[in-house]
């Protein structure tokens, strides 16, 4: 699978960093910090334990990224010396994790007074999920495979609240083990079972990581029906984070898509975008955008300049660039250029069926501009000017697109021409209510969106109270000087 | 308990039952009938073992996709259906132990021809996805429901009464009917739209009809005035339209308006 499709969205990691010439120095200096980060977590996710506070996990798993971009073997090695007792949970965890490079430095543990005794449930599970991890990240994929196995037997034997969260995530990472191995068909029956457990234990993380696999699952085997009806049948869970929205609703704009319902995909695609990290997932962004131009195109609208120019998106969306502009012209020929050229690209963006569908809205575009520009055409020169094979053809496809409403035009047998009617004013119909209503409703359901999707900082919860409160007082005091001026005025004029 | 070999006995007595000329259907039907009742008695029903033998599943699969001829030849549309959704798991699920059916496309295009005579064009795409892109450009069976497609899409009608006399196998005929009966309504709504007034001759020439008096016919069906200059006229519909338009929508317009009041209180 080609990076920029890769819908996981983690940050591209940068090569250079691992290349840097570092001395030993440094970097046991890095890998020191990175084990006191690590042993910051776990007691975060103890404390989550006890406090039966599901936020502090959810820290902890937010840092997820950076904390996966600074493991090694090194790392792993030192963490689980110091978490684990000797024994064969900790035997089992370390087969994973490399042998010690010859010039890494040993990390002193700290010093304990007491005996390590076996980490909570939750504790053991997050440094299993890092060590597969370091595992897909070394590009290890048996030793990936067997390790995520294990996680899993670990995950299902819990019945812990306070492990859903984490659990989430191994589930996310135990599906992309065997998409990279190939074998993603084996799972659904797990994925499902899983599904049914965290719906009834309420479990609203775990539900929408499920759900998305699921949906990852049978799109990649283009099992659409199957996808369609997961969706219909099951509630995506409202409070899931922001990223598990954005993957759903690009899921189900690629489903509507495939089903024709092209608005509605466009609308989930839209909201795809706004939900999508902003500076992260390149990938996934362009992935989503080059979807919504093609829906956008088959809706009949051309996409704005603008989103062509975005300097991230600009290489990805050149080929479609070709494409908007081959609709724009309804320029035949160059449509089946743009299709002969770049076919291999659309096909790899999963696009190409529904760029097959849009032959007839080139079609369209181009009668339109031949409704525009002509007042009287014989279907003969219709033909020749869209490089149909007869004229009777061009006379179907000209009573078709005046039965769909796209020209405004009669077609007479007899003298065998097409004369346009005099365009009436639209504006005398229901069509500008109609577009208005359409706007204001989207930039309503946006404006919910956003508001929902907000999100505080930690702690400034009360702050924001208090100025709530501040600010009422303020506002009344500035309605007295408000009434006070305009007594004044009324004294001053009297 | 049916063995396979039981099975395997009817299978061929089917099957050279099938290949005659002219073909009993009857006794076909009713040999069908009686394997698929041995057949459950198989691996045929979709379960969780997973070892699957897989002689029994090309015998199953075989049967089914004469099932499926079989339907079609009875005209059977419903049976057909079933058979079709039966081998599907066949065709898509077992892909990786089974060899590939000879019949495979064949039936798979004419399940996508099928769809498209329903007019079930959302089914259609979806099963369109499935198949990879170089079978639905180089597969001469599933090529041409494509083509159809965009020819209806287009709107280039006579294209498809030309595609009636080379449809690729002689089981697509039933539905290539089906199919020309939903184009002919087609026609007959782009020419009550396109048209102020057209000759019966004319009208015959598109419709694909044979002669005058079919058009005239069809015109009956469809409500058309034959004037008295021997055309039909089309233009009151459009009378129609514009008394519509000068009604108020006024419970729309007024519900629309108090849900805007009521999202701006939210946001205010």
């Amino acid at each position: 699978m080609a990076p920029v499709e890769d819908v996981e969205m983690k940050n591209v990691e940068s090569p250079a960093a691992a290349s840097d010439p570092e001395t030993p120095e440094v970097k046991k200096d890095a890998d020191v910090l990175s084990v006191q980060d690590l042993r910051e977590h776990v007691k975060q996710l103890d404390k989550a334990v006890t406090s039966k506070e599901p936020r502090f996990a959810m820290r902890v798993l937010r840092s997820l990224p950076t904390t996966r971009r600074k493991l090694n073997g090194n790392v792993l090695r030192a963490i689980i010396n110091q978490l684990y007792p000797a024994g064969p949970e900790k035997d089992a965890l370390l087969v994973f994790v490399e042998a010690r490079q010859p010039d890494a430095v040993e990390i002193e543990p700290p010093r304990s007074r007491s005996a390590t005794k076996m980490p909570v449930p939750e504790v053991d599970v997050y440094m299993h999920l890092l060590v597969l991890l370091r595992c897909l990240d070394a590009n290890k994929l048996a030793e990936a495979s067997a390790c995520t196995e294990q996680l899993m037997t670990k995950v299902l034997a819990q019945n812990r609240r306070t492990l859903d969260l984490i659990a989430a995530k191994c589930y996310f990472y135990h599906s992309r083990v065997y998409e990279l191995t190939n074998k993603l068909d084996n799972i659904r029956g797990l994925l499902h079972a899983r599904l049914r457990t965290s719906t009834l234990r309420n479990d609203f993380e775990g539900q929408a990581v499920l759900i998305n696999c699921l949906l990852r699952n049978y799109l990649h085997y283009s099992l659409y029906d199957q996808a369609d009806k997961l969706v219909s049948k099951s509630a995506f869970p409202e409070n899931a984070s922001n990223n598990e929205w954005a993957r759903f609703m690009y899921y189900l704009g690629r489903i509507k898509a495939a089903r024709l319902e092209y608005s509605d995909a466009h609308k989930h695609l839209v909201q795809a975008l706004r939900k999508a990290p902003q500076s992260a997932a390149v990938g996934f962004r362009q992935t989503v955008q080059k979807l919504a131009i093609v829906v956008e195109l088959l809706l009949g609208d051309i996409p704005e300049r603008a989103i062509f120019r975005q300097a991230q998106l600009r290489k990805a969306l050149a080929p479609y660039f070709q494409l908007t502009q081959a609709v724009r012209l309804g320029n035949l020929q160059r449509f089946g250029e743009v299709l002969e050229n770049f076919g291999p690209q659309f096909r790899q963006d999963h696009t190409f069926t529904l760029i097959l569908r849009l032959r007839q809205n080139v079609i369209k575009t181009a009668i339109r501009s031949i409704g525009l520009s002509y007042s009287r055409i014989s279907p003969k020169d219709i033909a020749r000017k869209l490089g149909l094979d007869s004229a009777e053809d061009a006379e179907f496809i000209v009573a078709k697109a005046i039965r769909d409403g796209v020209i405004e035009a009669t077609l007479d047998p007899e003298k065998g021409y097409m004369s346009n009617k005099e365009s009436s004013d639209i504006y005398c119909t229901r069509e500008p209510q109609l577009a208005f209503h359409q706007r204001i409703s989207f930039c309503l359901d946006l404006h919910n969106q956003s508001v929902k999707a907000m999100r505080y900082p930690p702690k400034s919860y009360g702050k924001e109270l208090e100025s709530a409160e501040e600010r009422r007082e303020r506002e009344q005091q500035d309605l007295e000087l408000a009434k006070e001026m305009a007594e004044e005025d009324d004294d001053g004029f009297p | 308990m049916a063995s396979v070999k039981e099975v395997a006995t009817l299978y061929q007595n089917l099957k050279s039952e099938w290949s005659k000329k002219p073909r009993k259907l009857d006794k076909c039907g009713e040999l069908l009938n009686k394997i698929k009742i041995a057949l459950t008695q198989l691996s045929f029903l979709p379960s969780n073992n997973t070892t699957v033998n897989q002689k029994e599943l090309i015998l199953a699969r075989d049967v089914l996709e004469i099932g499926a001829q079989w339907a079609v030849a009875v005209k059977d549309v419903k049976a057909y259906e079933r058979f079709m959704s039966q081998l599907k798991c066949y065709y898509f699920d077992y892909k990786s132990c089974l060899p590939e059916s000879a019949f495979m496309y064949q039936l798979l295009g004419l399940n996508l021809l099928f769809l498209l005579s329903q007019n079930r064009v959302a089914e259609f795409h979806t099963e369109l996805e499935r198949l990879s892109v170089d079978i639905i450009r180089a597969d001469p069976y599933i090529r041409h429901p494509l083509a159809l497609e965009q020819y209806l899409m287009e709107g280039s009608y006579n294209k498809i009464f030309l595609a009636k006399d080379n449809v690729p196998a002689e089981s697509y005929t039933l539905f290539m009917d089906t199919l020309l009966d939903t184009v002919r309504g087609e026609i007959a709504a782009c020419i009550e739209k396109a048209y102020q007034c057209i000759s019966c001759a004319e009208a015959a020439r598109r419709l694909n009809l044979p002669s005058q008096q079919a058009a005239l016919e069809y015109g009956k069906k469809r409500n058309w005035v034959l004037g008295p200059d021997n055309c039909y006229h089309f233009n009151a519909s459009s009378e129609t339209c514009a008394a519509v338009a000068d009604v108020l929508p006024s419970s729309e317009l007024a519900g629309q308006t108090i849900e805007y009041a009521r999202h701006l209180e939210m946001i205010v």
